[in-house]
């Protein structure tokens, strides 16, 4: 049966779970809007994100929410070295050079996880973990409400660091004109490192927040890849508030559909909307007309 | 101040200049004229670093500057304004002239080049807060030369600043250039518009087929025979 707190509740884990898909997609965003790189490795940079905070909340025993800290830090590292050592080779040669690049890499980086990790299932454990906030009949984790808290705060970092700083002025810059930005004086091969170690740590800090909600496997990072590409698609390219409202009706859209229509429906949305965007709005809810 | 010597560049494979020599003198406005596909546009993009060049020199104040990237000469202090008023559309008219001085640390002098554009376009001042897209063609213009003056430049290169503009915005333009260079600006002006650009420049070359072809003095090069015969149609 359906009820209104059933509803509720379904509304608000829709917001939680955004809000992982709203770290993934601004950062996948960011990276294509500045480089115009297609990266299909985003999902599995948040694979690993999570192993990282897995490792540093076991092995060091860091809490939970600090080993987001280690994830998201590790993770712009791995950012670094992939900009520097593969992307940066096949930038600006032939789209399908890039697009090569990033598919070799999700088996580069699932294979690592399986020889590091092995096959089975992680969780993250919470010490919050059992806690609930309840609302009357409705529930919900601690966990989900600091995630969504999280990702508040760097969304909030992250208007700022656009608006406010020389290097978001630059990316700004770079997203729109590559040449004239040259001519600027900005070092775009600079703003290239940053931009894709600041998608890559967004990568990471949507990992351990998904390690810590759900349980992973090295296999996890393909699924997301395709949702954040179909709520960028929905928010439009290169837009980063597209990215947040697109990630905000994309999981609540998700999880409606589990809630109204079962289960074995959660996935078939992102296709579904994808499709629909396509069809009605090509450019996106915030995209710009093609330039 | 600029000494181009014997430099070749193009795209890839294809070579489009080949042994181009010209120089510029501090505090002169010289025009590269020539005709569409004659290579003008490569040979500023190779000046300022956007293209590699590959053989001969291409010195700034006695220093090679040929080997650099664009920001290394950019802050050395040649600018340059590239074809088609490239502003950044989706920005404000404040935050495209902010990033004119993108190589500039010091935020006063900033400030203080900021007041000096809109001492010379007011009306970037009363518009500062508006995206630069929402411009019209000519306050465009004025943004793109507001925007490299804010870098403080010695040499300023335009590649092509009259397309698409109005005659009488063209004229306009032309003053302002001539009004920069008299505040000591080095001024090296690409264009098709020959006879407007070769009226302001003290000196001017002709670049056909990606060699300098004729050179001269800007009013003199007016009465050449082969530039009256083959581009005023006279």
């Amino acid at each position: 049966m359906f009820t209104l707190s059933g509803i509720v509740e379904t509304l608000l884990w829709g917001v939680a779970n955004g809000c992982i898909y709203i770290l993934l997609a601004t950062g996948l965003n960011i990276i294509f809007g500045v480089m115009k790189l297609v990266n299909f490795a985003h999902g599995q940079l948040l694979m690993i994100g999570a192993y990282v905070a897995f490792v540093a909340s076991t092995a060091l025993g860091l809490n939970a929410y600090l080993a987001i800290l280690v994830a998201m830090g590790a993770v712009a590292v791995i950012g670094i070295g992939l900009e520097r050592f593969t992307f940066r080779k096949v930038l600006g040669t032939d789209k399908l050079n890039e697009i090569f690049v990033s598919l070799g890499l999700i088996y580069v980086f699932e294979n690592a996880a399986i020889l590091l990790w092995g096959n089975d299932s992680q969780r993250i454990v919470s010490p919050y973990e059992s806690l609930r906030l309840s609302l009357g009949e409705v529930a919900i984790g601690y966990d989900r409400i600091f995630g969504v808290l999280i990702v508040i705060a760097i969304l909030i970092a992250l208007f700022l660091l656009m608006k406010k700083t020389k290097i978001g002025l630059a990316m700004r810059a770079t997203s729109q004109k590559s040449d004239t930005s040259m001519l600027m004086g900005i070092n775009i091969e600079k703003v290239y490192i940053f931009t894709f170690a600041l998608g890559a740590a967004l990568a990471g800090v949507a990992g351990a927040l998904y390690g810590i909600i759900f349980p992973f496997n090295p296999y996890i990072g393909a699924l997301p890849t395709i949702k954040a590409f179909a709520i960028i698609i929905l928010g439009g390219l290169g837009s980063i508030p597209g990215a947040v409202v697109g990630g905000l009706l994309y999981g609540i859209a998700e999880n409606t559909a589990v809630y109204f229509l079962g289960g074995i429906w959660q996935d078939a949305i992102a296709f579904a909307l994808l499709i629909a965007v396509l069809v009605l709005r090509p450019t996106g809810l915030f995209g710009e007309k093609g330039e | 101040m600029l000494e181009v010597e014997k430099v070749s560049s193009g795209y890839g494979m294809v070579q489009i200049l080949w042994d181009v020599s010209f120089r510029i003198n501090a505090k002169e406005i010289v025009s590269i004229i020539g005709p569409n596909g004659a290579g003008k546009t490569t040979l500023v993009k190779t000046i300022v670093g956007l293209l590699p060049s590959k053989n001969g020199s291409i010195r700034f104040k006695g220093e090679e500057i040929g080997k650099l990237p664009p920001y290394e000469i950019v802050k050395k202090g040649v600018n340059m304004i590239p074809e088609g008023r490239e502003i950044f559309p989706r920005m404000t008219v404040e935050e495209n002239l902010r990033l004119g001085a993108y190589v500039i640390a010091d935020k006063n002098k900033v400030k203080d080049s900021k007041e000096r554009v809109y001492q010379i376009f007011p009306v970037l001042k009363k518009k500062e807060k508006l995206l630069a897209q929402n411009l019209s063609g000519g306050e465009q213009q004025m943004l793109v030369i507001g925007r490299s003056l804010m870098a403080n430049p010695e040499l300023l290169i335009l590649d092509e600043p009259s397309l698409g503009l109005a005659p009488i915005i063209v004229e306009k333009v032309l003053d302002t250039l001539t009004k920069i260079n008299e505040d000591g600006v080095t001024i090296l002006l690409v264009e098709q518009n020959i006879r407007d650009s070769l009226s302001i420049a003290d000196r001017g070359y002709v670049l056909e087929e990606g060699k300098i072809l004729i050179e001269g003095k800007g009013r003199e090069l007016l009465s050449n025979d082969h530039i009256k015969e083959v581009y005023l149609g006279i």
